[in-house]
């Protein structure tokens, strides 16, 4: 098999949150919970779509948008974002990120299709966790888009009487 | 009975809600086709329909008082629901409808003025003696009144549009320095939203809990009152969660707040009905809100705990009929909880999220009502609201209800948009929902994160996307995993939203 000639025996789920789930390959439909395992499985039909059957529940399951090594996923109505990594890929990751530091940049997008009221920052503004960004209005309603980081905005996309679309660039930061 | 054919101006589960009564009472219906939803469900529910959806002008119908009459007279309708929101509380448009001797099924277009007021409906209450949180007697016209004022009330504030109401057009100021500047934005949104700019300043009270009284009262003179309902759990002044009765009032202090709020009514010769708000802080101290002067989307927590059908009472009272209840005729039973399951994202914040709904199933089970106008292949647009549901469940008490309604909760099944309930899942989870100790400000105070999911969901969904990879990335060890699963495997090929506005 495939994996056997690469020897990859393991692949990495890393989410966003940076949290890491390990899956043995080749892939089983189980998951084990304490000792006992329980088989997941995945099924498409008329009347719910695409779900996972797992102990005896079904969960909706959605793949949003799939880029290179990138899934997301809507899992139940909740939103998650993983790369998947091999052991290879991890290790370089983590080669690359202990060499470079964190120059991580945070893209603050438009949750959804609107119209920009306002913009908030400017170019090296420096913004917390929290603070409101831009003003995006939709659905007759007056938004604030709050920066999810403490960094520095290198970048302005959004404008202000500007019509966005969902997920369009609005405000680039840098990490701190 | 005088009225025989009842025309709907509204749209969506309350079009719905109001014509299953009718229906009952062998009322016929005539509801309004528009362009942005040809094939809503409510349509269906109506025994003749008007349609209206080569009209494509900006003003949706459910706001255009004279195409509303033209369409009552025209389809011989003798009366007019107007539903909540849209022309609910406006005054004019219940006395257009009387000029064409046409029944609005609702209050006098007096007690909605005067109620719609908030400047005038502080004064009724003052008058009444009923508790207020300390404010300016009428309108503030300067920015200089409106800081001296403040200090004297002292901070914080909260600054009003005296035409507002639903939670809009309202400022809280909490320093001296922010006053004058936050007066003059109060006053243009006030200006830019309810064609008014007048406002008024009124002491906020901090972490309150939002309680409202149900109002009935007809034609006669009489009003009584259905107990309260709960709706502290709200955001940006937008309720989610309903209950009924509250866990923060006792049989004295509900009979003391009950009085007050028909005394409010009576002073107004309120008939049909309505909903008197107040806020209860941490001392049990309430202090009057205002009066809403329609039918509520929150209605059904009040109807479960009484049993009575409050569209039915309408209708009654609009026909001149006498209240066939007295107070001591009111009795609530068990506990009921309401919870709006939106098209909104809750984790970027609540946002819209409208869409087609793809599939959709609710919970049938007897301790569960659904008032919903959306069924599988209906598109949530964004020129109306975002609900989809009202997931409304019954326990014998409030821990029985919140057991109920978590149940309930994981047998709902939305594809096609993100909904409200994640969140749902996390407040019946929640300690302070529990114990019942949670305020307005529980949403923005005390929560940390907005959903809820159990740690396995996060490692089947990681899981998936581990899958998508395997197939995609290394073939081969796909094709081996599919044939030991045979049949149960999906193509990746699933359905993408299609409509994104």
């Amino acid at each position: 098999m495939l994996n056997d000639k690469l020897g990859i025996k393991k692949l990495y789920a890393l989410s966003s949150e940076k949290r890491k789930f390990s899956f043995s390959l080749p892939l089983k439909h189980k998951i084990k919970i304490g000792k006992r395992n329980y088989e997941i499985k995945l099924k498409t039909d008329e009347k719910y779509g695409t779900y996972i059957l797992w102990k005896n529940r079904k969960y909706p399951v959605e793949v949003v948008r799939s880029r290179q090594n990138k899934y997301e996923i809507l899992f139940n109505d909740i939103s998650y974002t993983f790369s998947v990594e091999t052991p290879f890929s991890l290790q370089r990751m983590k080669v690359l990120s202990s060499s470079k530091g964190k120059t991580e940049q945070e893209f603050v997008k438009a949750p959804m299709p609107g119209k920009i009221i306002d913009v908030l920052v400017r170019e090296g503004s420096n913004v917390l966790r929290g603070e409101p960004v831009v003003i995006l209005e939709a659905m007759k309603m007056q938004n604030e888009i709050q920066s999810p980081v403490n960094g520095k905005v290198v970048k302005v996309a959004a404008k202000a009487n500007n019509n966005v679309m969902k997920d369009d660039l609005l405000v680039e930061i840098k990490v701190d | 009975m005088k009225i025989k054919k009842i025309l709907i101006a509204n749209r969506g589960e309350i079009a719905i809600r109001i014509m299953k009564t009718a229906r009952l009472m062998k009322i016929s219906t005539v509801a309004i086709k528009t362009a942005l939803e040809p094939n809503a469900m409510y349509l269906s529910f109506a025994d003749e329909i008007f349609d209206n959806s080569e009209d494509v002008s900006e003003i949706p119908v459910f706001l255009d008082i004279e195409k509303l009459i033209a369409i009552a007279l025209n389809t011989g309708a003798d009366a007019v629901h107007p539903g909540y929101g849209f022309l609910a509380e406006n005054a004019y448009f219940a006395d257009k409808c009387i000029d064409n001797k046409i029944i609005f099924i609702g209050p006098s277009p007096d007690a909605i003025y005067k109620m719609g007021n908030k400047t005038i409906a502080r004064k009724l209450a003052m008058k009444n003696g009923i508790p207020m949180a300390m404010g300016s007697e009428g309108n503030i016209s300067n920015e200089e009144e409106a800081v001296a004022i403040a200090s004297k009330i002292g901070y914080p504030v909260i600054v009003k549009a005296a035409s507002g109401g639903g939670g809009r057009g309202m400022r809280i100021i909490r320093k001296a320095e922010e006053m004058e500047r936050m007066f003059i934005i109060a006053s243009k949104e006030a200006e830019k939203a309810f064609n008014d700019p007048s406002v008024f300043i009124e002491k906020y009270i901090e972490n309150p809990k939002h309680i409202e009284f149900q109002i009935l009262g007809d034609t006669h003179g009489n009003v009584i009152h259905l107990g309260e309902r709960e709706c502290s759990i709200q955001r940006k002044h937008q309720k989610l969660l309903e209950e009924a009765p509250s866990c923060a009032l006792d049989e004295k202090l509900r009979e003391v707040m009950g009085k007050m709020a028909v005394q409010i009514a009576k002073e107004v010769n309120y008939h049909s009905a309505g909903t008197v708000e107040f806020l209860l802080d941490s001392d049990k101290n309430f202090y009057f809100m205002e009066m809403n002067t329609r039918i509520q989307v929150e209605h059904p927590v009040t109807e479960i705990i009484t049993g009575i059908d409050l569209i039915e009472q309408q209708i009654l009272i609009a026909n001149g009929e006498k209240l066939k209840y007295r107070q001591e005729d009111i009795k609530l039973k068990g506990w009921a909880i309401e919870c709006r399951i939106n098209a909104e994202d809750v984790q970027s914040g609540f946002a819209p999220a409208p869409g087609k709904i793809e599939n959709l199933s609710m919970p049938s089970d007897p301790y569960v009502r659904i008032d919903t106008g959306i069924q599988s292949g209906s598109v949530i647009v964004a020129n109306f609201d975002s609900m989809i549901a009202k997931l409304i469940v019954k326990g014998k008490d409030r821990r029985d209800a919140i057991k109920n309604c978590k149940m309930a909760l994981d047998k709902v099944w939305i594809r096609g948009t993100k909904t409200t309930l994640p969140f749902f899942r996390l407040l019946v989870r929640n300690d302070k929902f529990q114990n019942g100790t949670f305020t307005t400000a529980f949403i923005e105070n005390d929560l940390d994160k907005y959903y809820f999911n159990s740690e396995y969901e996060e490692i089947l969904a990681a899981w998936l996307a581990t899958k998508l990879f395997v197939e995609e990335n290394l073939k081969e060890d796909s094709i081996n995993v599919d044939f030991e699963n045979g049949k149960e495997m999906s193509p990746w090929l699933m359905n993408k939203r299609v409509n994104q506005f």
